[in-house]
């Protein structure tokens, strides 16, 4: 239902938008080099196509399509329109499928990252393309001397039902668990409707002074059987416009709760999180390191440390990153090394850009 | 009594309200203090020593605009980071104006643009603070947006704007006396931000170290560009305050040409705290370099 009203409103507002004006087209691509446990791959994880341009003097729209390298059909990852001016007291709305406002990476696409991937402890709670819903989201900047966000969401699905094809579906690591219990009886469990859910985002932003800035925020989630917690930090050292260090660190925690063959509820904690820190040189070249840290109750805590490299020769269109971590292999459960090299350009406006 | 104390304090704070005032960057800013003197305050995004182009989006910039009656942008695709400021302040009664609109732009592609050619802008060069002349008609144009906005201070505003444009005019006299010896001096820029400057006090522009605008110098550059040092004797690169040194003390290294700084804005170097002394300093840079005696 909420679905349903999310297109209709979009479908109105862009029918009464100006249509004298083409919106921004862009593209992004990539190749990857792909080195683990003596396999390497040569592949590109597809394109990005983006469709961003003004509705009308108040709102923007911004359609996000990705194609993945394989045979599933085009994704429809993101089609939002946000409105900032015009509402009341600071009011900010969105509506359509986009990525809430929860916790600071969810809303990154890939492409932004300068670790190449998306921490792999994060993915165990947000999904490996993170969590993108279809709702609506309200925020208010605050009456504050500094920037202080509040944001609130509902939204039709769940975090763990968005796979990479589109389809609904309970995560791959929820499926497991009851798998290895057997308990056959219990799997409709995971195939019920999808939940209707809510998240919650406070963030704040401190310009220090010139050259030192800080952000925080705290976020929440939650729907029937699942609360997600979580904090984020960022500091930004920029002595000169192209010279800074970054230090951002995230956690989530998650509480999931399962039927037992019992019937009884227990719960399922889940902490994830990551600690990366960023040092651009110059114009070009940008070194790093990123720790990626989860804990689960059935595979206790597990810590893999990665270093990763860019240089961007050209401006932002085009960028070569270079990551070296490691990474466990999930049969033998040893500790392994993983490289990854990516070559990613883009054209028009939407860019991996890292000023 | 209490209530009236209220009132007569929320009418007085209206009366003497300033205009508040955002501004691109630091040329415009204080273009607008002058205009607007003690009758506005103003707050400039990018900073003087910082590249226009490219400006990190802060959340802090966003609480700057939210309360502004007015965003000075300097238009023409160099800020293009600006609208995305101006949404997120969440400030729909803020009066957007894009100083270019009364500039006589230089530069004009006549053909389809695209990202093999670098960085070109669409609708022409963009560094048209440049050329004091172009300096009035901007001075205009935010008188004009004064009045608008704060039409009882008119005549303070129009007051303060033949003021600005007559000490542009004497400024002008006396530079283009005093560096009267830099007409037809040949130099290489870093990037091409200086048309209109070069254009005003002319200057000939010989290349630019960067390949195409907004590229990184390549080795292949740098050796085409040694050359043309040689075989032409240009004496002079002068590049904008943001970037680099290295590609111009790697040709200093190799051919002996001067390397200097120019203010590219208002407070990107030493000596220009004000739209007058950027071109003051900038000529005076220039003078020195070329070994002329502008006393």
């Amino acid at each position: 239902m909420l679905q349903k009203l999310m297109y209709w409103l979009f479908f109105i507002t862009i029918s009464f938008s100006q249509t004298t004006s083409n919106p921004q087209f862009s593209v992004v691509g990539d190749l990857v080099f792909d080195h683990y446990s003596n396999n390497s791959t040569l592949a590109s994880s597809g394109i990005e196509i983006a469709v961003q341009g003004y509705v009308n003097p108040f709102a923007r729209a911004d359609v996000y399509l990705h194609k993945h390298n394989d045979d599933s059909p085009i994704e429809l990852e993101e089609a939002v329109m946000t409105i900032e001016r015009g509402l009341p007291i600071g009011l900010g709305l969105r509506v359509g499928k986009f990525r809430p406002d929860l916790g600071k990476i969810n809303q990154s696409h890939a492409h932004l990252f300068p670790f190449i991937e998306a921490p792999s402890s994060m993915t165990k709670i947000l999904g490996e393309e993170f969590w993108a819903a279809t709702g609506a989201e309200i925020n208010i900047l605050l009456p504050l001397p500094w920037y202080s966000n509040f944001s609130f969401g509902y939204f039709d699905a769940d975090i763990g039902s968005h796979d990479h094809e589109g389809h609904m579906e309970k995560k791959e690591y929820d499926k497991e668990d009851y798998d290895k219990e057997d308990h056959d009886d219990h799997k409709h469990d995971l195939e019920e409707k999808q939940e209707n859910s809510i998240s919650l985002r406070w963030s704040q932003f401190f310009e220090l002074n010139d050259i030192n800035h800080l952000e925080f925020g705290i976020s929440g989630y939650s729907e029937h059987n699942d609360q997600i917690m979580g904090v984020d930090l960022k500091y930004k050292w920029r002595p000169s416009q192209y010279r800074s260090l970054t230090f951002q660190a995230e956690v989530l925690q998650q509480s999931l709760a399962k039927k037992e063959i019992t019937n009884f509820k227990t719960e399922h904690k889940l902490t994830v999180g990551y600690a990366m820190a960023n040092y651009q040189f110059n114009k070009s070249y940008n070194l790093g390191i990123i720790a990626d840290y989860s804990l689960t109750d059935h595979e206790g805590k597990k810590l893999n440390p990665s270093i990763f490299f860019g240089f961007s020769p050209v401006e932002e269109s085009t960028v070569f990153r270079i990551k070296v971590g490691q990474v466990e292999n999930h049969e033998t459960h040893k500790k392994q090394l993983k490289t990854i090299v990516q070559i990613i350009w883009s054209l028009g406006p939407h860019k991996p850009h890292r000023y | 009594m209490m209530r009236r104390l209220i009132i007569i304090l929320t009418f007085l704070s209206f009366l003497f309200a300033k205009v508040k005032i955002v501004t691109s960057t630091t040329d415009l800013a204080d273009i607008v203090k002058s205009i607007g003197g003690d009758l506005v305050t103003v707050n400039s995004i990018a900073k003087g020593n910082q590249d226009p182009h490219y400006v990190e989006i802060l959340p802090s910039y966003m609480i700057k605009v939210r309360k502004a009656d007015i965003y000075f942008m300097v238009g023409m695709e160099l800020d293009l980071w600006a609208q995305q400021i101006i949404d997120g302040s969440r400030n729909h009664k803020v009066l957007i104006v894009d100083c270019s609109a009364q500039i006589n732009r230089m530069e004009v592609p006549t053909e389809l643009v695209d990202a093999s050619m670098g960085d070109i802008h669409r609708f022409g060069n963009p560094h048209y603070w440049l050329d004091p002349e172009n300096g009035k008609l901007i001075a205009r144009n935010i008188a004009e947006k004064l009045v608008l906005i704060d039409p009882k201070n008119s005549t303070i505003y129009n007051s303060n704007l033949s003021t600005f444009e007559e000490s542009i005019n004497s400024s002008m006299k006396i530079w283009s006396k005093k560096f009267e010896k830099l007409k037809g001096k040949q130099l290489i820029f870093y990037h091409n931000s200086w048309p209109y400057f070069s254009k005003r006090f002319g200057l000939i522009t010989v290349d630019f170290l960067e390949p195409k605008p907004g590229i990184t110098p390549s080795p292949a550059k740098l050796k085409e560009v040694i050359d043309m040092i040689k075989s032409q004797k240009i004496n002079v690169i002068a590049s904008e305050s943001y970037f680099s040194d290295r590609a111009p003390n790697f040709l200093n290294s190799k051919t002996g040409i001067k390397t200097i700084k120019l203010a590219q804005s208002v407070d990107a170097i030493e000596g220009t705290n004000n739209y007058i002394q950027l071109f003051e300093t900038n000529l005076s840079i220039l003078a020195k370099a070329f070994n002329i005696n502008y006393d």
